[in-house]
């Protein structure tokens, strides 16, 4: 198998890294396997995010549920994600230090003439490790409910860990761009045109790291995508860099669940009753 | 593996009806599906909770082994968390080897991708921390 000849070798040039993005071109790989990472990416990473809000008081203008909704769409820091448990492998019954975290919101507008704002900095986290992300000292917080005068909101908020598959509002990205091919050389995309393809459709800006097609080139009906580039923008809870290094840890963990699977197929085969024909 | 002599004990489960899945593993739900343990060189895999992100990537690194005939896989029913495998090779391997050395090779690949990764960011920071 030409899996690792060194012309098969995987690489990858980071050209932009910042606090909240990252681009890279993934070469000498295939599709199936640039197209994992992005999948892991969008939805299997675990980052941690209001789950359960008990409400002791709201006399609000917003309804309960839609409080609930809005406060577990707020990102929690979630760079030390992998330190707490699922709630699913918790030996506790409901929600303990293991395996969530406690936040409490208690604000009252007490202003005579203006609303008060309930905003993500007046959520006290229990777990200094999890709080809602803030963006230095002058950052005003998420917005949650605007309050008048006597107004009153009091909850509790459990946080727990999870996957975006199961709700969005565990995503750490807020975009994943995936593009292969900007030249459309592979012919894998048909763009529908009034006159000219050059003048209506503007490139993209992977074009200028990828290799346009001369003016004679033939069409290769063998060639293959083998350079990818990918764009992460994540929602705060996370280093960009961390979204990736966790997409490949969830993918080796994947791989290794059904390596065990396997495995203890190993003595049983013989031994078991064989399957009726059902052909 | 030798699956030859598999039709000899046959006595220890007592209700052919309800087990005409070829139950691999208690663990994980992974099993061969109907029919396919009488040959072994051709038998379809069925995983539960995975998806395109496993199936497409396992599929690639299997179809590169030379004695793999037919790898393909599919998921019967968006509604049903369940993938499928089917794997035929030639007479010199069995398809559970195929998968097992496919399994080992994705798992491979993936550290090397990752490891690149990891140096790709590091070199990355020293060259910004410098100018």
């Amino acid at each position: 198998m030409d899996l690792f000849s060194p012309a098969n070798k995987p690489e990858i040039r980071i050209q932009e890294l910042t606090g909240e993005r990252i681009r890279f071109i993934l070469t000498n790989t295939d599709l199936s396997m640039a197209n994992a990472l992005r999948r892991i990416m969008i939805s299997e990473v675990a980052t941690i995010a209001i789950d359960m809000v008990q409400f002791d008081l709201n006399t609000s203008v917003l309804a309960d549920e839609f409080i609930a909704h809005r406060l577990g769409l707020i990102p929690l820091d979630s760079t030390e994600a992998d330190k707490i448990k699922y709630p699913r492998d918790c030996n506790c019954s409901g929600a303990c230090k293991e395996c969530s975290v406690e936040l409490n919101l208690h604000v009252k507008c007490t202003e005579e003439d203006t609303t008060k704002d309930v905003t993500s900095k007046d959520l006290v986290s229990h777990d200094p490790r999890f709080t809602p992300i803030t963006e230095g000292p002058k950052d005003a917080g998420i917005l949650i409910a605007k309050l008048r005068k006597g107004q009153e909101i009091k909850v509790k908020c459990i946080a727990k860990k999870g996957v975006a598959k199961e709700h969005a509002k565990w995503s750490p990205c807020a975009a994943v761009a995936f593009e292969y091919d900007p030249f459309n050389k592979l012919r894998h995309t048909h763009y529908w045109i009034e006159e000219d393809e050059k003048k209506e459709w503007p490139q993209s800006k992977n074009a200028n790291d990828d290799f346009p097609p001369l003016d004679d080139e033939i069409f290769d009906f063998t060639a293959k995508p083998n350079r990818f580039y990918f764009e992460i923008e994540t929602i705060g809870s996370m280093k960009p860099e961390d979204i990736v290094m966790n997409a490949f840890k969830k993918l080796l963990e994947k791989i290794s669940s059904i390596q065990m699977g396997l495995h203890s197929n190993d003595v049983p085969i013989n031994g078991r009753e064989p399957t009726r024909d059902v052909f | 593996m030798d699956c030859s002599d598999n039709t000899d004990n046959n006595s220890n489960n007592g209700n052919p009806e309800e087990n005409s899945d070829f139950e691999i593993s208690d663990i994980l739900n992974f099993y061969t599906e109907k029919g396919s343990v009488t040959d072994p060189q051709s038998m379809t895999f069925s995983i539960s909770g995975e998806e395109h992100t496993l199936g497409n990537a396992l599929r690639y690194i299997i179809i590169q082994h030379p004695e793999v005939e037919y790898c393909g896989y599919s998921i019967p029913h968006p509604s049903e968390d369940k993938l499928n495998i089917r794997i035929q090779t030639t007479e010199n391997t069995t398809a559970i080897d195929a998968m097992r050395k496919g399994l080992e090779d994705l798992k491979s690949l993936c550290a090397k991708i990752s490891e690149t990764f990891y140096k790709a960011n590091r070199d990355f920071d020293e060259k910004n921390n410098i100018s």
